[in-house]
């Protein structure tokens, strides 16, 4: 039987970059199966002239002086610019891990027995979990994720 | 002792890589690497199969991961567990370090000047460095065709700077490679000099690049020596002072052109071997192949550090072909 747990959704904005959301949730029950299902969208930013802002910000602040010119006039080589939010997974007893990738929809699942790449396996304990999402990059100016986290029975090994 | 090939960053499809452990291993083997790193995004995940990959492959795999921060990303290697990175602030860096170095492992810089957020968060080091001591090694040469590239020129600068500030650091390679696909661009590899004996691989590989015995390359292996009274000095060592000492040195400069010769390949030609130290350059030769081991003397008066660089025409570019790391001067 499907048990969820957490059924969130959000909307983040530029401003939330290089900061975490933690979700931590309560399981009562130890055992089975932990399932993950994280969205965010868009992925990309579309608007050429904002995504030209952003780079041209970049190159000022962070190439030398006598390369800002030929850089800023390769701008499109540094796009498109990406939104990217990472899971990570603690449990009670532990870090379980991080699906570190660009893909804006993952479905990750942890047992005693296996885990998503990225992810370790780990028991199913009762108590306080976390499921973390790190901002590494908001560029458009509203990015919505939603996120549901359920417990299950694991099937026959 | 014995040099090895090594190829200190790799991702697999534990974090955005797009190939398996043993893929990578038998890929790294294939190009005639004896050791990699492991450094996945933010996990040590894709470990889990290590010893017997190692044994089905023959590939050495050092365990580590690209601490893939907001204002940085860290290359860690030799840590036996996770290092969590998601409370580090700009500011925090040497609190994570320490925790590195409490598990033996060491860190490096990795592309420290690769442009950062927005195009990749993080991917330009913004970490405030308060004791350089604790930088274990920059990665100065990523991904491939490195040192024609501007951020990794920038990167080779800010080491030879802080070799002139008097620190002992590290400089390595990393193809943070992400993926099996078929390249013509020149590979860079890092050579270890690693110790012999019975202590685990890892230990001996991070004990190597500790030392500092290091050599970086496109093609040829490039070997340093010193001789300072009669006591040979090798890449890594430290010149011992004294009121006595010489004022002259006997440097010996040695290429190794069979190591992965089947690997790159070098137009013939006449390359310039420079040794270069503090005090800029010491001296510069034109040499073929078969002229090397190279011979010369230089006073070491006021040197912290000497270096030596092979210069030459790759894929039609004149440009750095390999570098040795220091020998240091108390």
């Amino acid at each position: 039987m499907k048990k969820v747990i957490v059924d969130a959704r959000g909307r983040v904005t530029p401003a939330s970059s290089k900061s975490h959301i933690i979700h931590r949730f309560f399981l009562a029950s130890a055992g089975g199966r932990l399932g993950i299902n994280f969205w965010y969208g868009p992925k990309q930013l579309e608007d050429l002239e904002k995504a030209r802002t952003l780079v041209e910000r970049s190159i000022d602040l962070y190439f030398e002086e006598e390369t800002i010119a030929q850089a800023k006039a390769h701008f499109k080589s540094y796009l498109p610019l990406n939104n990217l939010i990472t899971v990570s997974v603690d449990s009670p007893n532990g870090h379980l891990g991080a699906a570190h990738r660009h893909d804006p929809e993952q479905f990750l699942h942890i047992s005693r027995h296996e885990a998503s790449p990225g992810l370790v396996c780990g028991d199913i304990v009762a108590g306080m979990w976390e499921v973390t999402l790190s901002l590494h990059a908001i560029v458009t100016d509203y990015c919505e994720y939603s996120l549901q986290i359920w417990q299950e029975e694991e099937a026959a090994q | 002792m014995t040099w090895i090939a090594c190829e200190l960053h790799t991702h697999t499809f534990h974090s955005d890589g797009r190939q398996s452990l043993n893929e990578l291993a038998l890929g790294a083997k294939a190009l005639g690497f004896d050791c990699i790193a492991l450094t996945d995004h933010n996990t040590m995940a894709g470990l889990a199969r290590k010893e017997q990959i190692e044994r089905e492959t023959g590939l050495l795999i050092i365990p580590g991961m690209e601490w893939t921060t907001f204002f940085g990303h860290m290359v860690i290697i030799g840590v036996k567990d996770y290092q969590d990175w998601r409370r580090v602030g700009p500011g925090d860096i040497h609190a994570g370090l320490a925790r590195v170095h409490e598990q033996g492992g060491l860190a490096g810089m990795a592309h420290p000047f690769r442009p950062g957020s927005p195009m990749c968060t993080g991917c330009f080091w913004e970490f405030e460095i308060r004791d350089w001591n604790e930088i274990d090694y920059i990665e100065v040469w990523s991904t491939t065709f490195a040192p024609v590239k501007k951020n990794n020129i920038r990167a080779y600068r800010l080491w030879t700077d802080k070799l002139n500030e008097g620190f002992r650091l590290a400089a390595t390679s990393g193809r943070d490679w992400h993926l099996q696909e078929r390249t013509d661009a020149p590979l860079s590899v890092t050579y270890l000099r690693i110790q012999e004996g019975e202590a685990p691989f890892t230990e001996r590989a991070i004990e190597a690049l500790s030392s500092g015995r290091v050599s970086v390359t496109l093609g040829p292996r490039l070997d340093l020596e010193v001789n300072v009274n009669g006591e040979v000095y090798q890449i890594g060592d430290a010149v011992k002072g004294s009121d006595e000492r010489e004022r002259l040195a006997s440097v010996k400069v040695l290429a190794d052109f069979t190591s992965r010769h089947e690997h790159w390949h070098l137009p013939e030609q006449s390359f310039t071997v420079s040794l270069k130290s503090n005090l800029g350059v010491l001296s510069e030769h034109a040499a073929m192949p078969e002229q090397l081991p190279l011979h010369t003397e230089i006073s070491v008066q006021g040197l912290l550090w000497m270096r030596a660089e092979l210069w030459g025409i790759i894929q039609g570019v004149r440009t750095l072909i390999a570098f040795t790391n220091a020998i240091y001067f108390d």
